[in-house]
């Protein structure tokens, strides 16, 4: 049975790079490729709940994270998944130098473009995964 | 020293798969930067496994409210088995409603009303165990001679001060 690729955000409380990962998610699992990929609370696996585990564990995922902590990859990790991108939400914005995104509880409309900009990006990688099989 | 001084931490799930995880990090959000700014720390749940002994610390150094989605109660869960014993728990769908907190996830691009008066909802039962939290606190400190000093701004997380 195919499974979806798992795509999954730190969704950081303290920085707007938080944010920015956990809306391009949303955009990529609701909006882009809805039948080709998903998502997992990373409060769940962060839990150690065997059944949480069970939703990842040896499933391709692409992490996005907002901090060098690498919140998302590490846990993905953590909990068996197969973690085959590791997208630093950070990068993003050195294409966007002096870009004010918003703040980690609202974007502003440049905010909301970066988060297009990702999400295209990341639904490109999940075509391609699943396309590999 | 000062007893004002004295911060809580509210810790939400975010949960990335269900309405009440939006509605969560929403309310969680308002308490750093509305409702109780100067008194509210927070830290990204994940860090508890992700970061080090500092992180796992955080439920020692603050009283803790747990915000949570759903009724997986993962915040709660989770800080308990990392970090330390949480003072208060609020669960979303006793507020909303399982099958409302447990619908999609949304994005705040397509916030409504509807979605806006739910923040409120689980943002004043904060406050509420937010306040008795926070006299406890307070209390237990001025009766130890104590004072528990919040460093750094509200919102700290990994990603440093917001």
């Amino acid at each position: 049975m195919f499974e979806k690729i798992k795509v999954i955000p730190c969704s950081g409380m303290g920085k707007v790079y938080g944010l920015v990962a956990r809306e391009s998610t949303l955009k990529v699992i609701q909006e882009l490729c809805p039948n080709d990929s998903s998502t997992v609370c990373l409060a769940y696996i962060v839990t150690g709940d065997q059944e949480a585990k069970e939703l990842i564990e040896g499933e391709k995922c692409i992490t996005l994270d907002g901090c060098p902590s690498m919140c998302a990859a590490k846990n993905a990790e953590l909990a068996g998944g197969v973690v085959v991108e590791k997208v630093r939400v950070i990068d993003s914005f050195r294409k966007h130098k002096g870009a004010k995104p918003g703040t980690a509880t609202e974007l502003t409309e440049e905010g909301w473009k970066i988060v297009d900009e990702i999400a295209g990006e990341i639904a490109e990688k999940v075509k391609l995964l699943s396309r590999e099989g | 020293m000062s007893i004002n001084m004295v911060k809580i931490g509210v810790v939400s799930c975010s949960g990335e798969d269900c309405l009440g995880g939006t509605i969560s990090r929403l309310a969680t959000r308002k308490m750093l930067d509305e409702v109780r700014p100067d008194a509210t720390v927070t830290i990204c749940l994940p860090l508890f496994l992700a970061g080090g002994v500092e992180e796992r610390g955080f439920a020692e150094k603050f009283p803790t409210i747990s915000v949570d989605g759903c009724s997986k109660t993962c915040a709660k869960r989770a800080t308990e088995k990392y970090s330390g014993k949480v003072s208060a728990a609020i669960d979303v769908t006793d507020l909303i409603g399982k099958e409302v907190a447990e619908a999609g996830a949304l994005s705040t691009r397509n916030l409504t009303d509807e979605h806006k008066a739910m923040v409120e909802k689980v943002v004043s039962e904060i406050t509420a165990k937010f306040d008795e939290v926070l006299k406890t606190a307070q209390r237990d400190l001025v009766s130890k001679g104590l004072a528990m000093i919040g460093s750094g701004s509200s919102g700290g997380c990994g990603c440093g001060p917001k």
